[in-house]
């Protein structure tokens, strides 16, 4: 799909109006395009010229292992972010004017459960769903109905569930518990934000006037440039986001032991908080959490696999980091109770219900 | 102002290449396996092209001054310059730790954090079939350490011998003890689980560091120090430091 966009482009270019493109190339664009590369030259060098053992800088190992961490947070979920941005650019720029959002149900109890469904199209991890949940409210999808899709998606998406019922089998109980738990809560969640008199009020300002400006949007710039602001501005929301959330989750890696959180994990009830508490701590993808949780399976109660397995993908440290580009603080910390109250409620119901 | 201007427009794109340079790097020089699990290696690296393609695009085409839409001009106030200095210094760290720190692999101070040998799936999901036939020279840290877990007896063990590599890494409890350490990897470093075989070796402390890799040959035998936690351990013929394998992780 992205691979074959520019070429669209150009042949649609020729017949639009003004605007810098590929054709008139002004000097301006060459000069960008020359600090670009020279970016590019720059920190490739330094990369090439840096030391290449890590005995070369004497950190101790719980340095070095944080930044082994966050490294890996950051080198996991990049391509998944810029996939997410991809997408995004796509939905607002390249489809048609409200192909997606149009077809929806009126009803917006309908319209929400077909949106906690998009995550079977769009197999992309929580992290990519952010910046791809910023570009449809720009299109006119409420800020309820965009958190439902949020927290849906990474659930109902057919790479977690497959993975699940590799990790769990299908038949006892911890695949079911997770996807309808999951699109219970994220419906709850739509269901409880579609009431609020101002929606409005639930985004953070800046993404605000964004969506102000993508109401508008300049006709007379190609869509190659848009896309390429839209790039700009994307990557300026997230990746201080990814980079920041990273780092969070390194180190609080580092911190925390482990132990203690495996220790609770045969109680019914310290089971589900303490696996809550781990999900956000580790801030893992949900396409494999459930190998990640699997690997501690003998010691954990089901109730406290599931709440793991519903919390994690919904809400974590990188994943709060990501979002606080778009809903205001407050918004999150109510968010956060939510749906760990839920996630809590579903786990013992687990727990104690067998 | 000018700085913040800049730094406000561009530190998304900026961020965007560092972090795609340092990934291409990692997948030319092979280094990937250091983060994240090789299924994810052809993904990663086409979307930091694909990335990178758009970042080019949007420094020639995303006018520099200022974005004709009107924003970017925040109201000046006291405490203004934290926002960009926050961001200048995230950069700083993107620098630092993604193109100027040497990758590096997780060590023991994280084996400490997390339970050795205490996560079921890293050890059972390949568990060897217990046949007569089979080849025990091709075993590897995770096979010795699945079956010592599973509670093979010890006349299970009499007969075999096994070559494992790792890293060291000290037993919790018992001075004498050793293992031989990797990580386990289902999809970045971040869920590694490490796992290990023990190794007995008196005074191991004053030939070895932890963290350094060694290849141990030897037998099984049970553990001289009763009162340990692990019962059946390699007394080794033989001990020989090696250097980081290609791919430290096993998955």
């Amino acid at each position: 799909m992205t691979v074959a966009l520019p070429a669209v482009d150009k042949r649609e270019q020729p017949d639009r109006g003004s605007g810098s493109r590929f054709g008139g190339f002004a000097p301006r664009s060459a000069a960008g395009l020359v600090v670009g590369l020279a970016l590019i030259a720059l920190f490739a060098a330094v990369r090439v010229l840096a030391p290449s053992t890590p005995a070369a800088l004497a950190l101790p190992n719980a340095a070095r292992d944080f930044a082994t961490l966050s490294i890996s947070v950051v080198v996991e979920s990049l391509p998944f972010v810029f996939l997410g941005i991809v997408l995004s650019i796509a939905v607002q720029v390249w489809l048609p004017e409200g192909m997606l959002l149009r077809r929806l149900p009126r009803s917006p109890l309908l319209r929400r459960l077909v949106l906690s469904l998009l995550g079977m199209l769009l197999p992309v991890c929580e992290c990519g769903n952010v910046p791809l949940a910023r570009g449809l409210v720009a299109k006119g999808l409420t800020v309820a109905e965009s958190m439902t899709f949020l927290f849906a998606a990474p659930i109902l998406n057919p790479v977690t569930i497959v993975t699940t019922a590799q990790a769990f089998g299908w038949d006892n109980g911890i695949l079911a518990s997770r996807v309808l738990g999951g699109f219970f809560i994220a419906n709850l969640v739509g269901w409880i934000y579609g009431r609020h008199p101002r929606p409005g009020e639930l985004l953070t300002a800046r993404f605000q006037e964004t969506c102000t400006l993508a109401e508008h949007p300049s006709r007379s710039a190609g869509r190659i440039k848009r896309s390429a602001q839209m790039f700009s501005q994307e990557t300026r929301a997230m990746m201080p986001a990814l980079f920041v959330g990273a780092g969070m989750a390194g180190l609080i890696q580092v911190a925390v032991s482990r132990e203690v959180l495996v220790a609770l994990g045969s109680n019914p009830l310290w089971s589900v908080l303490a696996l809550m508490l781990l999900a956000f701590v580790v801030a893992i993808c949900s396409n494999v959490d459930a190998f990640f949780i699997l690997s501690f399976g003998a010691t954990f109660m089901p109730g406290g696999i599931v709440a793991f397995l519903v919390f994690g993908p919904m809400i974590d440290v990188k994943m709060l980091a990501l979002m606080r580009t778009t809903f205001t603080a407050k918004t999150l910390l109510q968010l956060s109770l939510l749906v760990a109250l839920c996630a809590a409620v579903l786990g013992l119901a687990v727990n104690y219900g067998r | 102002m000018v700085v913040r201007r800049l730094v406000g427009r561009w530190q998304g794109v900026v961020l965007s290449l560092i972090g795609l340079v340092a990934t291409i790097w990692l997948g030319l020089t092979g280094q990937l396996a250091l983060y994240i699990h090789p299924r994810y290696f052809v993904f990663t690296v086409v979307m930091a092209v694909i990335a990178g393609v758009l970042a080019l695009v949007s420094f020639a085409l995303v006018p520099s001054t200022h974005d004709g839409h009107g924003h970017g001009h925040e109201p000046a106030s006291r405490w203004g310059w934290l926002l960009p200095a926050g961001s200048v210094l995230t950069i700083a760290a993107a620098v630092g730790a993604l193109l100027i720190l040497p990758p590096s692999t997780l060590t023991t101070s994280t084996v400490a954090q997390r339970d050795l040998n205490g996560s079921a799936s890293a050890l059972t999901l390949k568990a060897p079939a217990l046949t007569s036939k089979a080849d025990y020279s091709a075993f590897t840290v995770r096979d010795w350490a699945s079956l010592l877990r599973s509670g093979a007896g010890q006349d299970f063990f009499a007969d075999k011998t096994a070559t494992v590599t790792g890293f060291i890494s000290a037993d919790k409890t018992d001075r004498d003890v050793f293992f031989v350490t990797r990580f386990v990897v289902a999809c970045c470093a971040v869920d590694a689980q490490p796992i290990g075989v023990p190794v007995y070796h008196p005074g191991w402390q004053n030939e070895y560091k932890t963290d350094s890799w060694v290849t141990v040959t030897s037998g099984f035998r049970a553990n001289p120090n009763a009162a340990s936690r692990e019962t059946i351990v390699l007394v080794p013929d033989s001990i020989k430091p090696t250097t980081q394998p290609e791919q430290p992780y096993v998955y």
